[in-house]
C-alpha cells in the first residue's frame, strides 16, 4: 500500500512522543526538595574537620600544624594555634587550633587540605545546601560549625574511613606498643641501673655488715 | 491580618482569605525569569539545572530571557573578570524592577581561586547587591535549585511597607548603579560604597 512506511514511521514517532510522558524510565525529572539523586561515595563539596568521641572540643584530631593552611590554593583556610596543649588520640600533647576558620565562598573543593594533613583531621563533606544572603556572616564557618563527627565521616565516606581508621588504630597500636616497648625497655634499664647500685650499696655495706652478720 | 489557624480554617469551608502583600509576593516570587547569561564553567551547571532532570521549570523560572528588560533576575554563574564586570553592571541597570541577583560559584562571590590575581574581580557584590550566594566550585544544580528557593523564601518575607521593603517600592533607593570604567591600575571605583563595605574583621 502507498504510504505505509511513512504511517509505521510516524506511529514509531507517536509512540516514542507519548511514551515520553507515560514510561516511568522515562521520566528523568528529580523533584529536587522532596527526592534527592543518591550522592556517589567520592563526591565531595568542602572541608570539615574530624573529631573523634562525644565532645568536638576535646575530640578534635587537629593539632594545628597549619600545613593545609600553607597549602590551600585559594587561601581560604585560617588557623590560630593554641598557646597550651592537650592530650590528642593517642595521649600525647598536643596543640590544637584555637582558631580554625574556612571562608566556603572562596574554597574550591580541591581536597589539597585533605590530601596534606598528616593526622586524618580534615575531609571533605557531602553537603551543598549553603546558600546564604549574607556574604561575610553566613560563608565564614568557625570551627565549631567545621567539626563533625567520626560518625559522620563514616556515613557519607564509608570505604574511606574504614581504611582510614584502620590506619589509625595501626598508629595507636605501633605507639602503644613503642610506648610498652620504652617502658619495659626504662623498666630494665633502671632495674640494671639499680643493681650495681645495690651491688655497690651492698659492698659498701658489706664491710659493716660483714661485720655484723656472722 | 488574619490569624493563619483561621485561614486554613476557612479555606476548608471554601473562603479564601489573602492580603494583597501575600498576593504581590506570590506573584513576584513564582515567575522569576532568569536571564541568559553565563560567565563560565558554572554556567554549565545553570544549564543542567533547567534540563529535563533538574528542571527549573518546576520553580516558574525556566524562561531564560536573551533581554535584560525581559528577564527578573540575573545569575552571576562563573568568574567576573575586571573587564566583563562594567558589562554586567550594565545589563543589571538595564534590567527592570524588581530585579534579583544570585551569586553562583565561588569566583562570583569572591574571585575564588582567582581572587590573588590581578584581572578577576573579587566578588560582584562590589557594584551591585546580590541577594542569594551560593558557595560551591561549582556548585550542584541542586544547589542551585536550593538558593532560588532561598531567593523565594525571602521574596516571600518581605513586607511592602516600612524597612526592609523591596527597593523599586523604595522611592529612595538607589536606582541605578554607577557603571565602572577601567582605570589605569583598576576598575574606578573599586567599589560601590551604596551596595559594598569593606567587612569589620574580628581576629
Amino acid at each position: 500500500m502507498l504510504g505505509e512506511g511513512i504511517l509505521k514511521g510516524l506511529a514509531e514517532t507517536a509512540k516514542n512522543f507519548v511514551g515520553s510522558f507515560v514510561s516511568a524510565e522515562r521520566l528523568t525529572t528529580v523533584q529536587y526538595p522532596e527526592q534527592r539523586i543518591a550522592p556517589i561515595e567520592a563526591t565531595r563539596d568542602f572541608p570539615f574537620l574530624v573529631y573523634d568521641g562525644a565532645d568536638w572540643e576535646a575530640g578534635m584530631r587537629c593539632v594545628a600544624c597549619q600545613i593545609c593552611e600553607k597549602e590551600c590554593p585559594p587561601k581560604c583556610i585560617y588557623i590560630v594555634k593554641s598557646i597550651d596543649k592537650k592530650p590528642d588520640a593517642l595521649g600525647k600533647p598536643q596543640f590544637y587550633p584555637a582558631r580554625f576558620d574556612i571562608d566556603i565562598s572562596v574554597c574550591m573543593s580541591c581536597q589539597i587540605c585533605v590530601e596534606v594533613c598528616p593526622f586524618e583531621a580534615i575531609k571533605m563533606d557531602t553537603e551543598f545546601e549553603l546558600s546564604r544572603t549574607d556574604r561575610f556572616g553566613g560563608l565564614l564557618f568557625d570551627r565549631e560549625e567545621l567539626a563533625k563527627s567520626n560518625e559522620h565521616y563514616h556515613k557519607i565516606h564509608p570505604t574511606e574511613a574504614a581504611q582510614v581508621d584502620a590506619r589509625l588504630a595501626g598508629e595507636k597500636a605501633k605507639s602503644d606498643a613503642k610506648a610498652k616497648g620504652a617502658a619495659l625497655a626504662a623498666a630494665a634499664k633502671a632495674a640494671a641501673a639499680a643493681k650495681p647500685a645495690v651491688s655497690t650499696e651492698n659492698a659498701a655495706a658489706k664491710p659493716e655488715g660483714a661485720e655484723i652478720k656472722p | 491580618m488574619v490569624d493563619e489557624g483561621l485561614k486554613i480554617e476557612l479555606g476548608k469551608q471554601g473562603v479564601f482569605v489573602t492580603t494583597i502583600e501575600e498576593l504581590y509576593n506570590w506573584g513576584r516570587r513564582s515567575s522569576i525569569w532568569p536571564m541568559q547569561f553565563g560567565l563560565a564553567c558554572c554556567a554549565i551547571e545553570m544549564i543542567a539545572t533547567t534540563m529535563a532532570r533538574y528542571d527549573i521549570a518546576r520553580f516558574g523560572a525556566e524562561v531564560f530571557r536573551p533581554s535584560p528588560r525581559q528577564a527578573d533576575m540575573m545569575i552571576i554563574s562563573g568568574t567576573v573578570t575586571k573587564r566583563m564586570a562594567p558589562q554586567v553592571v550594565r545589563l543589571y541597570n538595564q534590567m527592570a524592577e524588581p530585579k534579583y541577583v544570585i551569586a553562583m560559584g565561588a569566583c562570583a562571590i569572591s574571585g575564588g581561586p582567582f581572587k590573588q590575581g590581578y584581572n578577576v574581580l573579587k566578588g560582584i557584590d562590589r557594584y551591585i547587591p546580590v541577594d542569594v550566594h551560593i558557595p560551591g566550585c561549582p556548585p550542584r544544580p541542586e544547589a542551585l535549585l536550593q538558593a532560588f528557593m532561598t531567593l523565594q523564601k525571602k521574596i516571600d518575607g518581605q513586607h511592602l511597607t516600612g524597612e526592609g521593603r523591596p527597593r523599586h517600592l523604595d522611592a529612595e533607593a538607589q536606582g541605578e548603579f554607577p557603571v565602572p570604567v577601567p582605570g589605569e591600575h583598576d576598575l574606578e571605583p573599586a567599589s560601590n560604597p551604596g551596595v559594598w563595605t569593606a567587612p569589620v574583621v574580628i581576629r
